[in-house]
């Protein structure tokens, strides 16, 4: 009997594309970078709705980063970065974080995520020991709460509550001024919506106790329409309206809004308005509504910060996002803290950047802080002001004061069992 | 007829000796699959390797669980991962709040599964095709919105931080990693065993005729509601187990994990790997983990290589890799026979 064969797949080529599968998996295993270059990993959102806080992330990043190896590296070794996509996943954003170090080799961890993601790779700082700046993530628990504490992870991102105090405090100054006692607020239903609505109207009433809100709205995150909202909102009559509302959520929101002339009819503070992502994209930008600044390359109005917005558009042929400065002044931290320590370890690194304090265009009096009891950074420029539909876009901005956010801020701590 | 009798009618296909055999047959490529996993650390020192076994062990046991509701039963579940959210969120809580010993927190996790997959299922399995699917994705909603709301109890949002505190017991350390790594290896063979064991018993022979035909299983005297009702609570268990493993890799529990995402994926899986074979859901997840890492790496359009994955299979193949191969090889052996 002969067995003749039928075209297509036979044993051995089944078995040497069963190896060469093998072979191509264990590859990323075996290779380890045994180069000069030291790499850091970068996980982050580079796909779907928020695409764009992985992209001006990443730029933000890149541009310093082209300085400090252009100006010989980190300690000598120029930076590599491994920028990964989480896809928004908090268990892809520990994966990728894990993938990084062990497969990648990579030495520190700039950790990009938004909201559960930051948390997720912060538990795989606190197991794997790596150094670890988080750089988008607000939530203030996540450098305030001891029991988040690990020394080897820091934060060049805003913090909600001081945020909160500026805006309370700047709010309730013309609350005063104008008599503005009946507020509505409108925030996306959230974590970070109802928290930092939450702690705007504490400040807002700690600062005028006569004011009250009168209505609350909470409209989904991403939600597409929003006029319930507005004639919920123009039904109840306020004399004024806070809303946390962002990026496209908020300029819908305002495009709508627009239609029933709702700027009109009482003062608006939009925390978010002051950020290019949204004042580029809103068709009329009404004038007069009050924002705190995201970023704003008029604002600390010095020629640095100009200079960088400046630079950075011309690379990328857009305007830098709140994003983009968080992420950039991580960098700038870590290349001072190599040139203190003269290493690129790790471990020196991070005891070099508590308490390091470093000349940059965002902070508030020309230098921003990474402050050693909660190793999160304070002194960065926060204050709030009034829109207007061109360019500068906001005009003036009146600065918060660091002194009383910092008394406020240890009241908060305080409050909630921090300290 | 009683039940009794209709369980041994479903058996009438196979001999008697036959399923011991088979039984140990499986008993010993389990332990077999164990030991070679168990001592992979010693040859490969790598941790990515370890990590992705232990995301495997996570999203099979998840994605073969689906396979008894979907493949065998016919009941095909959209909201399969409000089980692995719910192992993931129970387990960690517990650990967080009660600080008992993990298997009691584990044990603990099954049972609060039992309970409110009993519930969800009571509801959920008398109804047919599209609208099991729908009340079932309506639940896992339901349970999604609650974590988000219930912040004081799950974070929210934000998910449990402040990781899952993992003490150590009978000598076992799960917060080393090759610990962890051999605990989500036991946990994955023993979870497939029993369920090769569930699908092979008598209840699983007439988990495919209520699949085939649930009028025919009624008339012969099967109670079809409870049948459903049992294999829908038992898989709820292994992906709630799937939870557990999940919840112990990342030290945490996040919404994400109870989202409709999570079942499409293990949906997906399933259609990878194929549903008429038993171990075609794991091909399929280390299959999909594969993809998903690889195609990470390189892109970040990784959305579309999986689309094109996808339209692949629903349209080239028509069926999952393992059935494709499976047939493959039924042929090869057929072929040379009827030539011959």
């Amino acid at each position: 009997m002969t067995r003749t064969r039928k075209p297509g797949v036979n044993r051995r080529a089944t078995l040497a594309m069963m190896g060469a599968g093998a072979a191509t998996l264990a590859m990323p295993w075996v290779a380890r970078a045994q180069a000069k270059t030291i790499k850091v990993g970068m996980p982050t959102i580079l796909s779907g709705r928020v695409a764009q806080l992985g992209t001006s992330s990443r730029n933000g990043v890149m541009i310093e980063v082209d300085k400090v190896n252009a100006a010989g590296g980190l300690a000598g070794r120029q930076i590599e970065m491994v920028i990964r996509d989480s896809k928004g996943q908090p268990q892809e954003a520990a994966r990728v974080a894990r993938e990084l170090v062990n497969t990648d080799g990579c030495e520190l961890l700039i950790d990009a995520e938004a909201s559960s993601g930051a948390f997720a790779v912060h538990e795989v700082a606190r197991d794997l020991g790596v150094l670890c700046i988080h750089t988008n993530s607000e939530t203030s628990a996540l450098t305030a709460d001891p029991k988040q504490h690990i020394p080897n992870a820091f934060r060049t991102a805003r913090q909600g509550v001081h945020d909160s105090i500026v805006g309370g405090s700047y709010a309730a100054s013309i609350s005063k001024a104008k008599g503005l006692k009946k507020w509505a607020t409108c925030a996306p239903d959230y974590a970070y919506g109802r928290d930092t609505t939450g702690e705007f109207t504490t400040y807002l009433k700690r600062f005028a106790p006569d004011t009250e809100i009168i209505s609350e709205s909470w409209p989904k995150l991403f939600q597409a329409d929003y006029t319930e909202v507005v004639t919920k909102i123009l039904q109840a009559k306020p004399q004024a309206l806070y809303s946390c509302l962002w990026g496209g959520d908020l300029t819908s929101y305002i495009d709508q809004a627009n239609i029933y002339a709702l700027f009109s009819q009482m003062e608006v503070f939009a925390v978010n308005m002051a950020d290019y992502t949204a004042l580029t994209v809103v068709k009329n930008l009404p004038k007069g509504i009050h924002s705190g600044n995201r970023y704003i390359k008029t604002y600390p109005a010095t020629a640095e910060n100009a200079a960088w917005g400046d630079a950075y558009k011309a690379k990328y042929n857009e305007y830098p996002t709140n994003w983009s400065w968080e992420n950039a002044t991580a960098i700038m931290l870590l290349a001072e803290a190599s040139k203190k320590t003269n290493s690129a370890d790790g471990k020196k690194l991070a005891e070099a950047l508590r308490g390091l304090k470093i000349k940059s265009p965002f902070g508030a009096d020309g230098t921003v802080t990474m402050r050693a009891e909660d190793q999160t950074l304070v002194g960065y420029a926060i204050g709030w002001g009034t829109t207007i539909p061109q360019e500068p876009y906001v005009p003036q901005v009146q600065a918060g004061d660091w002194k009383t956010i910092f008394e406020l801020e240890a009241e908060w701590k305080k409050s909630k069992g921090y300290t | 007829m009683t039940e009794l009798q209709a369980e041994r009618a479903a058996m009438v296909p196979r001999s008697q000796a036959r399923p011991q055999r088979w039984r140990y047959l499986d008993v010993s490529i389990a332990l077999a699959a164990f030991l070679v996993l168990a001592m992979l650390p010693m040859f490969i020192g790598s941790k990515a390797l370890l990590d992705f076994v232990i995301r495997c062990s996570a999203f099979g046991l998840f994605a073969t669980s689906l396979n008894l509701l979907v493949g065998f039963t016919g009941m095909v579940s959209f909201g399969h991962g409000m089980f692995f959210g719910l192992g993931a969120y129970s387990f960690g809580l517990i650990m967080q709040r009660t600080g008992v010993p993990v298997p009691v927190a584990f044990v603990a996790t099954l049972v609060i599964t039992t309970i409110v997959a009993a519930v969800i299922g009571a509801i959920c399995v008398r109804l047919k095709e599209i609208y099991f699917a729908f009340v079932t994705l309506a639940f896992q909603m339901l349970i999604h919105s609650t974590i988000l709301s219930w912040v004081s109890l799950t974070g929210g949002d934000q998910g449990l931080r402040g990781g899952i505190p993992r003490p150590a017991f009978f000598g076992i350390d799960l917060t080393n990693h090759v610990h962890l790594y051999i605990t989500s290896c036991a946990l994955l063979v023993t979870g497939l065993l029993l369920m090769r064991q569930i699908a092979q018993s008598p209840f699983g022979y007439t988990l495919r005729m209520i699949r085939d035909n649930a009028n025919r299983a009624s008339f012969v005297g099967i109670d079809v509601w409870r049948a459903k009702l049992t294999i829908f609570v038992l898989a709820a268990l292994f992906a709630s187990t799937g939870g557990v493993i999940m919840a112990l890799f990342v030290s945490g529990a996040y919404p994400e994990f109870a989202y409709w995402t999570i079942s499409g994926e293990g949906i997906f899986i399933n259609m990878l790997g194929g549903v008429t074979t038993f171990l075609g859901p794991m091909v399929g997840t280390v299959l999909l983990l594969i993809l998903n890492d690889t195609v990470t790496r390189m892109t970040e359009y990784y959305g579309i290589v999986l689309g094109i994955v996808i339209l692949f299979f629903a349209i080239g193949l028509r069926k999952g890799l393992m059935d494709f191969a499976v047939e493959w090889y039924a042929q090869r052996r057929s072929g040379p026979a009827e030539r011959g």
